[in-house]
């Protein structure tokens, strides 16, 4: 008996592909299902208990059946896309249910086929959207189709799940160049085809990916979920899934919880991994949280300003009357960051976390900071600086007060390590004059930090009038007093300097120099630096030196890096403090500068932004 | 025909059926003729992971070129493209690679200069490779290829498969007068299974005046000196094929769907001679 029953079964499979099925399922060995099996969506017209819903926005006319063109049979469905401008609706689509669900557990793909009037690409189609929770639904985007019928396929990714679906198909398509078209789908119904093999499925687009200085408290959340078959042609197609598919693991539920939605909570300090399943199969991709645990703030207040309230808008302090701010966080799309008032010594500071980039808004009322010269800001970060950066952007409106219209602009200042550091108040009060893509300050509306620091403290957000600022310095740079003998001169008018140095190599950059006369001294400056280098006239053997001296100058930088350069080149940055409070002289032990070759140094270079005045760039021992 | 008065011709026309109904009522039984074999050759490519298929069985074909079918991949020697996976299997792996000029690798094996027979049964069980313009081949070339040429020297297709139609093999015979696309063919397709999912056996039992083609040992073609419309001259010792071809007239180009790598999987392959 078994002998015949294989024998049967080898025969069946010689069926050659495209043929009716002979071998009509039979439910007569199953237990009774619950909810019924049909496989049928549409096949000659409606199958048992369908309904169809268009989304409320869509054009609703835009299904039909049509007698006339179908791939078998007696109809298809018929989509008619309308062109944009239609004022009955600029796009179609909407779902295919039952009520009650189906029972789709015995099968593992959603087919159908398809065509159109002309090549076009249907925004999505899929099943298990049932108006509601949607718990399994899958998504086919961008599905090509043309003006032949082809098969399409929408597998099912864990059938045994699917006992009372009620969303049988759904679709979303749009004009394609503005203009419409028609697209038929017919024979739409669930199988069980063993032609679509090799499943794989996975989260976060299949990345494994990494959250660094999580703390206790932060929440994330799985997505990018998905599926790939192989299909009967032979190639791979990616499905869109519901998290519901998934059943989700974090490997130290002490650390990070997840639960069965992908939500994930921070619970302790330490590592974690979270990782999904699909039935008994892994998927690709995880994300491993670090967690500092509970996070470190401020126990301390900024210092408190000083400016006279008469020459401040002050958006965020106690010192000030603060200006009307619409909100402390947009929470636009993509950002993740979240925000909390604190406390300290009965002062408030706002917290954010989970930063990557927060919008705040004064739209209603814009600022008009013309007549200021700094913006102002006290920020306090538990995270590591070491190479992070803290970005603050500022957006004008334009004249129109209102985003968009061609008047808007806006301009970004980074501020590195240092002044940024951690665990402690670092005070930024920024030259308007370094936002210098902002063509007007008239109507501030947005004020936007990102950056590399997850966690950060703010206090003391305000725009000032700092007095006029000089463009340049009225003094020249401290005399030197090192001892002729024991320096190495590069440019200083007090010593002989080495012959030959080329102060304005062409490395394609956009800075402008110039050798200007301050009371009387010579002096270098760097307009507009971006990065500026110093050709020495021959290399310097400068080991026998202590220090690398200069004197330097700026109101307008936020940024200024100087850098020693021996042949590889080999280099080594150190970061000037700016801006300065008139001149500011460093001397920077060589020792600093060691992974350079001191035997043989060729070159200086200057990285930042502003207008910096330089001089007296010497060794000395 | 003696060997026909063995076995039920009705099974034979009923697996010749191509685009044919039938249910699952009928109750078909082939009877196939009780031929008895006997083990002569075999490689069950027991080994450790990464390490080539035996040399004593089996040489390398080396080089681009298309080998005669517009191929596009360049057949090495290396490990990654042919060698055992530890768990009894030969792996031939076609990767999208750029390589001497070639922009895939894969491997190609023989049994040329190593063994070589006339008739018997010659099986493989193998799970396929997937995916547009992939084309796994287990075959046989009649050992005197070098000295009188293809197709004079016959050719015997037991399984080839194109990537896009991973449900259909075919098996096919090429002489003189019948080579090429006028090869003798036929191809055996799944309803609702595909070749690489699982594995599956493919055979020829050959004797002097017919060639009889099984999958899973189910007869689906037999092909005998009338159904050739040249000489037979399927009648001189073939050595073995494994290859997998990623392009090529047979198949089409691969597409940017194409997944790779993309491998065949060989649990063995065994020749029997008949024995009284």
């Amino acid at each position: 008996m078994k002998k015949i029953k294989s024998i049967c079964s080898i025969a069946a499979l010689l069926t050659i592909l495209l043929m009716a099925v002979a071998c009509e399922r039979k439910f007569d060995g199953l237990q009774l299902a619950t909810y019924p099996t049909t496989p049928e969506v549409f096949v000659d017209g409606f199958s048992s208990g369908l309904y169809y819903a268009a989304y409320g926005t869509s054009k609703v006319t835009a299904f039909s059946v049509d007698y006339n063109v179908k791939y078998l049979g007696v109809a298809a469905m018929k989509f008619e896309v309308p062109d944009t401008s239609d004022p009955n609706g600029s796009y179609v689509g909407g779902v295919f249910g039952t009520n009650p669900g189906r029972d789709l557990s015995g099968y593992n793909v959603l087919t159908f086929w398809a065509k159109a009037s002309e090549p076009a690409t249907i925004i999505e189609v899929g099943f298990g959207n049932d108006m509601g929770a949607s718990k399994y639904k899958v998504t086919l985007t961008n599905l090509a189709v043309n003006s032949n019928w082809m098969q399409y396929y929408i597998p099912i990714p864990n059938p045994s799940l699917l006992k009372e679906e009620r969303g049988m198909f759904f679709y979303a398509a749009a004009p394609k160049n503005g203009r419409g078209y028609t697209f038929w789908i017919d024979d739409l119904k669930f199988e069980q085809l063993g032609t679509v093999a090799h499943s794989t499925f996975g989260i976060l687009n299949g990345n494994d990916s990494i959250k660094d200085n999580a703390e206790t408290g932060d929440v994330f959340i799985i997505t990018n979920m998905y599926a790939t078959y192989n299909l009967p042609t032979g190639i791979n197609q990616n499905v869109g899934l519901a998290v519901s598919y998934f059943t989700f693991t974090s490997s130290n539920p002490s650390v990070a919880t997840v639960d069965d939605f992908g939500n994930i909570e921070i619970a302790d300090s330490g590592s974690a991994v979270i990782t999904a399943k699909v039935g008994d199969t892994d998927a690709e991709g995880s994300l491993t949280i670090y967690s500092t645990g509970q996070s470190v703030g401020p126990t301390s207040l900024p210092p408190a300003p000083t400016i006279d309230p008469a020459k401040v808008i002050s958006l965020y302090s106690d010192a000030y009357t603060n200006v009307k701010v619409d909100t402390w966080n947009t929470h636009w799309l993509y950002s993740t960051a979240q925000n909390m008032e604190i406390q300290i010594d009965g002062e408030n500071v706002m917290h954010y976390w989970d930063l990557n980039f927060v919008g705040i808004e004064f739209t209603s009322q814009p600022i008009d900071a013309t007549a200021m010269t700094h913006f102002h800001i006290d920020i306090w970060t538990p995270n590591p600086t070491t190479d992070k950066t803290f970005k603050i952007k500022l957006v004008d409106f334009g004249a129109n007060g209102e985003l968009g219209g061609g008047d808007d602009s806006e301009s970004e200042v980074t501020i590195a390590s240092p002044p940024l550091a951690t665990q402690q108040w670092v005070s930024l009060s920024i030259p308007l004059s370094a936002f210098s893509g902002l063509l007007s300050r008239s109507h501030l509306a947005q004020l936007i930090l990102s950056g590399d620091l997850p966690n950060v403290y703010t206090d003391n957000v305000y725009f000032s009038d700092n007095g006029t600022q000089p463009t340049e310095p009225t003094t020249a740079a401290p005399v030197p007093t090192f001892s002729s003998a024991d320096v190495i001169s590069v440019f200083s008018d007090h010593y002989t300097n080495l012959a030959g140095t080329d102060f304005y190599p062409d490395w394609g950059q956009a800075t402008i120099v110039s050798e200007v006369l301050i009371a009387g001294n010579n002096t270098l400056k760097y307009k507009g630096l971006n990065y500026q280098g110093i050709q020495l006239g021959t290399n310097l053997n400068v080991s026998a030196m202590g220090y690398l001296h200069l004197d330097f100058w700026s109101v307008t930088s936020v940024s200024l890096n100087v850098f020693l350069i021996s042949p590889g080149p080999v280099e080594k940055a150190y970061t000037l403090t700016v801006p300065t409070t008139g001149w500011t002289s460093v001397d920077i032990p060589l020792s600093y500068f060691s992974t350079v070759d001191l035997t043989n140094v060729m070159q200086f270079k200057f990285e930042g932004n502003g207008d910096i005045f330089l001089d007296n760039i010497l060794f000395h021992k | 025909m003696k060997k026909n008065s063995n076995r039920m011709v009705s099974a034979a026309i009923y697996l010749f059926l191509l685009f044919t109904l039938f249910g699952c009522n009928k109750e078909d039984v082939q009877k196939l003729p009780q031929r008895n074999w006997q083990l002569v050759w075999s490689d069950e490519f027991d080994g450790s992971a990464g390490i080539s298929p035996d040399s004593t069985k089996w040489k390398f074909d080396i080089g681009s070129g298309g080998w005669g079918n517009a191929e596009l991949e360049y057949y090495t020697s290396r490990p990654t493209n042919a060698s055992l996976d530890g768990n009894s299997n030969l792996v031939i792996t076609a990767r999208r690679e750029l390589y001497s000029g070639s922009a895939f690798t894969s491997a190609r094996i023989k049994t040329s200069g190593l063994f070589a027979q006339p008739y018997g049964r010659f099986e493989a069980r193998l799970k396929t490779p997937w995916g547009p313009g992939i084309w796994p081949a287990f075959w046989l070339l009649g050992s005197n290829i070098d000295s009188i040429a293809w197709p004079q020297c016959g050719e015997i297709d037991i399984m080839e498969l194109r990537g896009q139609k991973p449900n259909i093999i075919s098996g096919t015979v090429h002489g003189p007068g019948y080579s090429g696309a006028a090869g003798v063919t036929k191809s055996f397709a799944f309803e609702s299974n595909r070749f690489d999912v699982d594995f599956h056996i493919f055979a020829i039992e050959w004797g002097t005046d017919y060639i009889d083609f099984f999958v899973d040992n189910t007869l689906y073609q037999e092909i005998t000196p009338d159904d050739v419309t040249g000489n037979w001259v399927f009648d001189h010792p073939f050595f073995i094929i494994l290859n997998v071809a990623v392009g090529g007239n047979y198949v089409g180009f691969p597409t940017n769907q194409t997944p790779f790598p993309q491998s065949m999987l060989v649990d063995y392959v065994r020749v029997y001679k008949e024995v009284n």
